[in-house]
């Protein structure tokens, strides 16, 4: 804010393009050749990619060792402000903030975007929505990037609704078949419940930080402001506002990145084309959630307990999905269980605050699962499979598509954990974390979830690699089934190798899927105890908090022994079970019942059916029946009646005789006569300095003169204008009314006052929750020019019981409330119409100010300088 | 005598010619009392001409009153005569035709 010369337009480019292209491409795409569609498509996101990568390298020149936080800003414009209860302003600005983590997820969601936008120029370019698909597709990037990209909560929401808008549009791609449109609906609605988490957490946050942005917030979580209780306790705890709000947040979490309870949208999401999935349901906006934990991570770190919470879901996730993909037998939907498991694994790093070894999972992930379903996408171009392809009537694909083959072998690797590759060094650190909360033995709480984590992602690394090399045995090894055409509904007998534009993009993430995790080498090499210089940890430390690294050698081999040995159990158990197999041997293994269970994903769907689905839907039935017969009586059945009746009893009166007509004619003539046959008026004042400006409405043939201090001389002669002005002098003043005001309520209200004691009603002096029941007020009189205040008794709780005085004119103070006098005057008008009628209306007009005082308002403004007490 | 007198005669004449015309259901004496109303704001334009006798457009008005109320005389007649070669009657309570 206050660097205004530095602003960065970098950043705001950076999401003008592809919502350009968006907008380009939705509204004139139909109209452009295909040529054209791809080259807006493809090519505002190629050039988002080259400003993201100018923007970070000058974001990487910033960094230094005496910036504690680089960071490139752009200020758009304030889009709104709200008013907090205690009165502070909170200004809401449309601003942008790169720093080490955003900027990273700038790189991945503008890189991989792009490479996926091209994939989807061969994948998609039959179909005959491509300019939509394009459209939708530049929409979601321009949403990520303003989820990444935005500095404060409300920006980044903007964000997090468009991408999930996009999701349920591209979900619902192919919306003529109910089933694809079905799976984008219960995606958006379950998204509406996280949706409605987000937004509870960010009340919360407000309140308490009193601002919007990250980086305030985070630094009131680091003060230590959000310690305090929750103002009511559940069911007898009282959890501290960072955990209330830290579960709120990850609620919206769990509907974003597919967590218990809410993941059961991601794996119906495959119903959109491949590259959707690849790109939003794997790499990019099913990580916001974890992106939002590590942007607030400050804040995290302050609630052990929503920690644990966010542990323990994470781990059970990362099992019960990674259970469900072991018995799978469609590519797509093994590979949307994988990320379920996967976001897990991220979501147990962030829960034992670890939040940049998630993060960094975030990274590889992104790599090695676009380029799986890139290739399960290619798999499908190539044997003409329709929504899905079932591996158990593919195989022996590696001949045909030796280039899909290698980069899904090298991305199955990286994400079962195998040495070098890059989910080997992500996995490593996630374990490691985990590893590190059990000999932290000062905490039973993180002791325990320490044990939970580490033994739940274990076994969940062993069935992902174990699943995953499921997955390549029966795809690519073997013989192809479908080659002879028997069974049902096999694929295309002669497959072919999907063209360039679908394979170069394989190739780079196939190669990241290999490298990336060069970035982060683990800080302590296992065994031999050497030191690395960890870039990624490095780098992320100046945005993301979280537990120190451990440097005890014990706990590092523990977690590299244990993430080694899950990863060859699983690939080993694959290899035996399924190289160059055609039928499924764990299934054939397994107790019927289980397998049945677990290959109807644990019957979830059902549950949420049962539970919530068809109450909320029967509770509809009753409400829409309850809408037809009792709302629509009243709302629709009703008028219509009174409309009906009220019409038979007026068409009576046109009954075609003309002497009727006449007569009503005459009749409406006199009324008319009636109405205008007396003028009508009456004043209006309106206050500027100490002239008063007096106005009458208007009327036809009016003519009006003003007595305006009413002293029976006409100031003005007849005229037709309907106002004037006039400055009142003392002696025109008829009356002094005496107001008080409640300093709470601001309520003014006019005393009588009089010769006489009048009571004050204690109400209108002071707060009634300061007042004791015995507590009986003021009275006041008139004694000549001054006003007479006594506490009657018995003595009060407001101090004072003698006679004060306080001389007509002067404000004064009565305990919390304010006491002032004003002057009134009366001001008349007569009002002549052409029938030479007329008529007189007089007002008497309370005038804002003292009229010795000479500056107008002054004495509104200050407070008096007696003070009654 | 002064204008008040007689705009109170006219007054007087189109009560009764509205009076006529909405209670009699004889379409002559309807046309009769139509023709009293004319007159009766004839007589209101005279009168305000010798008010304000410096030019003579109230005279002027009146004489167009007059034609008017001539021709409107005869169209009103055509009409009555058509109505009653095809009604056989003059009698008002017939002609409903204006409700369809």
């Amino acid at each position: 804010m206050h660097d205004e010369a530095n602003q960065q337009i970098l950043l705001l480019l950076i999401i003008l393009f592809p919502l350009g292209g968006a907008v380009v491409n939705g509204l004139l795409g139909r109209y452009m050749p295909k040529s054209l569609v791809t080259l807006v498509g493809v090519g505002s996101v190629a050039v988002s990619f080259g400003l993201a990568v100018t923007a970070f390298v000058e974001l990487y020149g910033l960094a230094g060792p005496d910036v504690e936080h680089p960071a490139l800003i752009y200020q758009f414009y304030e889009w709104f402000s709200i008013k907090l209860p205690r009165g502070q302003v909170v200004a809401i600005n449309v601003r942008f903030l790169m720093d080490s983590l955003s900027g990273v997820m700038t790189l991945v969601v503008t890189g991989v975007g792009g490479l996926i936008h091209l994939y989807s120029i061969g994948y998609m370019g039959e179909d005959e929505g491509y300019p939509r698909f394009m459209s939708f597709l530049n929409l979601f990037m321009a949403s990520m990037l303003i989820l990444v990209l935005g500095s404060s909560l409300p920006v980044m929401f903007v964000g997090w609704e468009g991408v999930g808008l996009c999701s349920y549009l591209l979900i619902g791609f192919w919306y003529e078949n109910r089933v694809y449109a079905a799976a984008g609906r219960k995606a958006f609605v379950v998204n509406r419940v996280g949706d409605f988490g987000v937004l509870i957490g960010m009340f919360i946050l407000v309140g308490v930080a009193g601002s919007f942005e990250f980086t305030d917030i985070n630094a009131a979580a680091t003060g230590g402001q959000f310690r305090a209780d929750f103002p009511f306790g559940i069911l007898g705890v009282m959890p501290s506002l960072a955990t209330v709000a830290c579960v709120f947040l990850f609620l919206g979490c769990t509907g974003k990145s597919a967590q218990i309870p809410l993941y059961v949208w991601l794996p119906d999401a495959m119903a959109g084309p491949t590259p959707v999935s690849a790109l939003i349901h794997a790499a990019t906006m099913v990580t916001a959630g974890v992106y939002l934990c590590c942007r607030l991570s400050p804040l995290f770190i302050t609630s052990d307990v929503a920690m644990a919470i966010i542990a323990v879901t994470g781990t059970t996730t990362a099992l019960l999905a990674a259970s469900i993909a072991v018995v799978q037998r469609e590519m797509k939907k093994i590979l949307a269980y994988s990320t379920v498991s996967q976001l897990g694994f991220m979501f147990a790093a962030v829960g034992v605050g670890f939040f940049a070894a998630g993060f960094f999972h975030v990274f590889t992930h992104a790599f090695f699962k676009a380029c799986l379903f890139l290739g399960a996408g290619s798999v499908m171009h190539a044997v003409h499979a329709h929504g899905d392809a079932d591996i158990f009537k593919l195989g022996g694909l590696k001949k045909i598509l030796p280039i899909t083959r290698w980069t899904f072998l090298a991305s199955c690797l990286a994400i079962a954990g195998f040495p070098l590759t890059s989910g080997f060094f992500s996995k490593d650190e996630i374990l490691l974390g985990a590893a590190a909360q059990i000999y932290r033995p000062d905490d039973a709480l993180q002791h325990a979830v320490g044990w939970f984590t580490l033994i739940g992602l274990t076994l969940a690394a062993v069935m992902t690699a174990f699943y995953m090399f499921r997955l390549y045995f029966l795809t690519f090894t073997g013989d192809y089934r479908s080659a002879d055409q028997l069974g049902d509904h096999p694929y295309d007998a002669h497959p072919h190798e999907s063209p360039p534009s679908m394979t170069i993009p394989l190739i780079v993430l196939g190669l990241g899927a290999l490298f990336a995790g060069f970035l982060g080498l683990p800080h302590l090499v296992p065994i031999t105890g050497t030191h690395l210089p960890n870039w990624w940890m490095h780098w992320m430390e100046s945005s993301v908090a979280g537990q120190p690294a451990p440097e005890e050698m014990h706990v590092v081999n523990l977690a590299s022994g244990l993430a080694f040995g899950a990863m060859a159990v699983g690939i080993s158990a694959a290899w035996l079970l399924y190289r160059n197999k055609s039928r499924d041997a764990l299934a054939e293994r397994m107790p019927k019942r289980l397998f049945q269970l677990a290959f109807d994903k644990w019957r979830v769907d059902e549950l949420y059916g049962a539970t919530i689905v068809n109450p909320i839907k029967q509770v509809a039935t009753v409400a829409g029946r309850a809408d037809m017969t009792f709302v629509d009586a009243i709302m629709t059945k009703l008028p219509s009646l009174n409309v009906r009746e009220a019409g038979r009893i007026f068409s009576r009166l046109q009954n075609g005789v003309v002497q009727m007509y006449g007569a009503v004619m005459i009749v409406g003539v006199v009324a008319v006569l009636g109405f205008f046959w007396a003028p009508r008026s009456h004043i209006e004042a309106t206050f500027e300095g100490k002239n008063v400006g007096l106005t009458t409405p208007p009327g036809l043939g009016y003519e009006y003169r003003w007595d305006a201090n009413s002293d029976g001389e006409f100031e003005t002669a007849w005229a037709d204008a309907p106002e004037t002005s006039f400055e009142y002098e003392k002696r025109d003043v008829r009356d002094v009314a005496v107001f008080i005001m409640n300093a709470r309520s601001g309520v003014e209200k006019r005393i009588d006052v009089g010769k006489d004691w009048v009571r004050l009603p204690v109400e209108a002096v002071a707060p009634a929750a300061t007042l004791r029941p015995d507590d009986v007020g003021f009275e006041v009189r008139v004694d000549g020019k001054d006003l007479v205040f006594r506490r009657p008794d018995p003595p009060t709780l407001l101090a004072g019981s003698k006679e004060l005085r306080l001389p007509m004119g002067k404000d004064g103070r009565l305990g919390p409330a304010r006491v002032f006098s004003r002057p009134v005057v009366e001001a008349t008008v007569e009002v002549r119409n052409a029938f030479g009628n007329s008529r007189r209306a007089t007002k008497e007009i309370t005038l804002p100010f003292w009229l010795e005082d000479a500056p107008p308002h002054a004495a509104l403004m200050s407070h008096g300088s007696e003070v009654v007490r | 005598m002064g204008v008040g007198t007689y705009l109170a005669l006219a007054a007087v004449l189109f009560g009764i010619g509205a009076a006529g015309f909405l209670t009699r259901r004889n379409m002559l004496i309807q046309l009769m009392s139509i023709e009293l109303m004319l007159n009766s704001v004839n007589v209101v334009l005279l009168a305000f001409n010798r008010v304000h006798s410096a030019n003579h457009e109230g005279q002027v008005f009146a004489f167009f009153v007059i034609a008017v109320a001539a021709a409107e005389a005869a169209v009103g007649l055509a009409i009555l005569v058509a109505y009653y070669r095809i009604k056989k009657t003059i009698d008002t309570d017939d002609a409903r035709l204006l409700k369809y």
